[in-house]
């Protein structure tokens, strides 16, 4: 064995040392810059509210509403809404705002108990048709382009096709429709127990639960030595690239409760074994819902590294909305919303939109 | 020359001092944050749990202590039946104002006009 002279063991302790150091430095650089704490990135005024349900609509820098086509986005009740205003330059609704379209969010906010009985009406035909309602009066009536991600995917397909006349242009992302494929969140969740999950006495199905759903589909990821070790290696990284990291770990944290009625109603529908969306004809509440009823443009996008809504099972929308445009991203069902590729979604999805009023600016 | 580099070059030493008066400054920074930053232990553990956001109240809604401070400390479901059914009832008003919102707006300029207090239409 050959023995390293004193001074070159010296001089490699320390440079260990200055590269530790360094990864601590960055870290505190990230936890003391502003970074994004749970609310959106874009300015905004709250233009209706119900229960807990804010309708957003967002300002340019100089505090003013777009004066292009109305657009409303729809994220899933089940998370935050921020995902899709995460951070300035990386803002997917900020991003369509500077296209010039007149950008509403709906953030439909944390449960209470009460909230467990909410079900697919009160989410469909009550808050998405008054939001779209508030919409239309302050825009002369307009029909609005909606953009639903995930399960507020699911939430506008329903409502498009209950009230087509209103809704210009339909964008769903990630938005699963298979129930039967064997995999993703639905899947998981029939696997965990959703089947159980009462209509008649529903519990507010606590954020641990939702979330313990998403974390099967990546096990060990909430493994408190994985994450500090993961941190400690990301620590080489540039303090933007860790508050980007940080921010989108966030979110995937913050998961709300869930009304168990809407719950136990989106698995006696649509779950494996029902899958009603695939037939084409479903019911929101009393009132029947055919497919084919949707009558304006259809974009669906799925990541190709989906593991909460396999691309399979997004894409199949083309088999009961012919029209449907079908794209599928590179990317994860987080990463083609707000992560570093997430550009081609948004210009995507901005020429889509533009598509509707001939030019992406016009009424 | 290899005098002057000797000058130039920091010792082994003189390397090892500032390498640990850099770490005072890093360990400085962090305490120094620890006093002046009330979020900054909060944002530490997140970081560590993966999550910057983990353990902050969600904006507009109050803090957990806060929420349990005010609810009931037996849960009683008729009061959240309750609760729902004044959310559908709000719903139902908000219906009521969009579609008076609605035929207002439908109506000529000279319908909305207001009528004189004492009734008379004017201009007769």
């Amino acid at each position: 064995m050959i023995e390293e002279p004193p001074e070159k063991t010296v001089e490699a302790l320390l440079a260990l040392s200055g590269k530790n150091r360094a990864r601590l430095d960055r870290l505190h650089e990230v936890l003391t810059s502003p970074g994004h704490f749970g609310k959106g990135a874009t300015a905004a005024e709250v233009v209706y509210r119900e229960n807990k349900l804010r309708l957003l609509r967002l300002l340019d820098t100089e505090g003013r509403p777009g004066t292009g086509a109305p657009v409303l986005f729809v994220p899933a009740p089940v998370s935050r809404y921020f995902i899709i205003d995460l951070m300035p330059g990386r803002s997917f609704a900020g991003h369509v705002l500077a296209a010039g379209f007149d950008v509403y969010v709906a953030d439909f906010g944390e449960p209470a108990r009460e909230d467990r009985f909410c079900d697919l009406p009160y989410y469909v035909d009550g808050l998405l048709r008054r939001s779209v309602h508030t919409i239309r009066l302050r825009r002369d009536g307009l029909p609005v382009a909606i953009v639903g991600y995930c399960l507020g995917g699911t939430l506008s397909l329903l409502y498009s096709a209950l009230y087509p006349e209103s809704v210009s242009r339909l964008a769903l992302l990630t938005t699963m429709v298979d129930g039967d494929y064997e995999g993703g969140i639905s899947w998981i969740a029939h696997r965990m127990g959703l089947a159980g999950e009462s209509y008649d006495d529903p519990r507010l199905v606590p954020a641990v639960e939702v979330k313990s759903w998403f974390e099967m589909l990546s096990p060990g990821s909430n493994s408190v030595l994985g994450r500090v070790n993961d941190l400690w290696n990301r620590l080489d990284e540039s303090p933007e690239r860790l508050r980007d990291v940080r921010t989108m770990a966030s979110w995937v944290d913050d998961v709300v409760p869930a009304p168990g009625r809407l719950l136990a109603e989106l698995y006696r529908q649509f779950g494996p074994g029902r899958n009603e969306l695939m037939t084409g004809r479903t019911r929101v509440g009393l009132k029947p819902v055919t497919l084919a009823d949707i009558s304006m443009p259809v974009l669906s996008v799925s990541a190709e590294k989906d593991t909460i809504a396999p691309a399979d099972a997004v894409d199949a929308i083309s088999l009961v909305v012919p029209q449907a445009e079908v794209l599928r991203l590179p990317g994860g069902h987080v990463g083609i919303v707000a992560g570093r590729a997430a550009s081609t979604l948004w210009r995507r999805t901005v020429e889509f939109l533009g598509a509707s009023v001939g030019s992406p600016h016009a009424e | 020359m290899t005098d002057e580099k000797a000058e130039t070059e920091p010792t082994l030493v003189d390397k090892w001092i500032k390498e640990q008066q850099e770490w005072q400054k890093t360990a400085t920074a962090y305490f120094d944050s620890l006093v002046k930053n009330d979020d900054f232990l909060v944002n530490l553990g997140n970081a560590m749990r993966g999550s910057l956001l983990a353990g902050k109240p969600y904006p507009g809604s109050k803090p957990q202590e806060q929420a349990g401070a005010t609810e009931s400390p037996i849960p009683d479901d008729r009061i959240d039946e309750i609760l729902h059914a004044l959310h559908r009832i709000q719903g139902e008003i908000a219906d009521l104002r969009m579609t008076v919102a609605e035929l207002a707006a439908r109506l000529p300029a000279s319908a909305t006009k207001p009528t004189p207090p004492d009734g008379s239409r004017g201009g007769a």
